[in-house]
């Protein structure tokens, strides 16, 4: 698309990517998303470890940008080790809570669960390893069902 | 970070995949069993005999691999019948349902949950006790269905455990607990270490390093072995 026109001194909206590559050129500074703050980041975890459910993240993306801005801008945002603690904190509850639900959903073979509010990075992280043990479930669970009788060739 | 190598994975219930190195691996486990007929001439092969001319009596017990039970069990029953191996019967099932997360898997034979699954294949009518109390099914289905309960409860329950320790042993020496799970649980723990591992490398900015492929490391060594010899 268009960008520009880049004026020094004015703020201006670019992609992600341009920004982080202007950043390593040494020609950009680069302002925080208005969610990465440590007021904002506090009341996120606090309320993550109070709900059960999951709660909605300020961003889908939540996870990349912060790893991106804080590796490659961390001078241009306020508090950043601290953000990244809360950042942190917040993706281990709800790793944990994620991984509790997926044990009671084995537990009690239920056949069909909803999660919102769950980004893709947290998908990713913990779901090959549960679609494979659904997976296995359902061989053990074909099991019960004489499904057909189908001999092997007799002769 | 693609794999060189692509594996066949293990067959669905109680038909095996061809393929699969598991499937045959597991086959190879052994069943105990009866001859129902003598076999003229088989007790060297059986591991009954020294001689070569020794023939297998009528009724005396044997130890059959999963792949040669399956070929000489047919519905009439002639050649062998066999029974259930000690690990799916009734004192071992109690042991699983007090605690599953207790059990050495691996030692029972590194593939329970394959193994059970494969039993399946025989219809054995031998305990009718247990048909009776645990299912109205036909004779032949009690026998097997409370074999694959157990083996499906069994997994649920030592679920969390792989789980849990899947997902948070990073760079620790883990061959302390995988020594007691069977293959089946071993493989979905590399997996949930893999996915482990992918998020790690991620964090730490090496996704998007280029790294030399393993299947390419090899190449300089001998090209060098090459030049000099």
């Amino acid at each position: 698309g268009d960008l520009g026109p880049f004026n020094p001194g004015l703020p201006v909206e670019v992609p992600v990517w341009l920004a982080i590559n202007l950043k390593q050129r040494q020609k950009c500074r680069l302002i925080p998303p208005e969610w990465m703050d440590v007021g904002k980041l506090e009341e996120i975890r606090d309320q993550e470890r109070k709900e059960d459910t999951f709660t909605p993240m300020p961003s889908p993306y939540y996870m990349e940008l912060t790893k991106l801005l804080l590796n490659y801008a961390s001078d241009n945002i306020p508090r950043a080790d601290e953000i990244r603690t809360l950042v942190k904190d917040t993706w281990d509850t709800r790793m944990a809570k994620l991984r509790l639900s997926a044990d009671s959903f084995v537990r009690q073979q239920e056949a069909h669960a909803k999660l919102d509010n769950l980004t893709l990075m947290e998908i990713n992280t913990a779901g090959t390893f549960l679609t494979q043990a659904l997976d296995h479930m359902y061989k053990l669970r074909t099991n019960l069902q004489p499904g057909d009788s189908s001999q092997s060739q007799d002769f | 970070m693609a794999e060189a190598y692509f594996p066949v994975g293990p067959g669905l219930g109680m038909e095996e995949n061809f393929l699969s190195l598991d499937d045959i691996l597991m086959s190879q486990e052994k069943l105990p069993g009866r001859a129902e007929s003598a076999l003229p001439r088989l007790a060297v092969l059986l591991g009954q005999g020294a001689g070569s001319g020794e023939s297998v009596q009528e009724g005396s017990k044997l130890e059959i691999p999963l792949w040669l039970a399956k070929g000489l069990h047919d519905s009439k029953r002639r050649i062998i019948s066999v029974e259930l191996p000690k690990i799916y019967r009734e004192a071992w099932r109690t042991v699983f349902s007090a605690d599953a997360n207790v059990v050495d898997l691996h030692k029972m034979g590194p593939y329970y949950y394959g193994f059970g699954s494969q039993l399946l294949n025989f219809e054995n009518p031998e305990n009718p006790e247990i048909a009776q109390t645990i299912l109205q099914a036909s004779l032949s289905w009690g026998w097997l269905c409370v074999t694959c309960l157990c083996s499906l409860q069994t997994f649920v329950a030592r679920f969390r455990r792989i789980m849990d320790s899947s997902q948070n042993a990073y760079n620790e020496d883990t061959s302390a607990l995988v020594a007691r799970l069977d293959e089946l649980e071993r493989a979905l723990f590399q997996v949930g270490q893999k996915g482990l591992n992918d998020f790690q490398c991620w964090e730490k900015g090496q996704a998007s390093q280029i790294t030399a492929s393993s299947l390419v490391q090899n190449y300089g060594k001998r090209k060098l072995a090459e030049v000099d010899g």
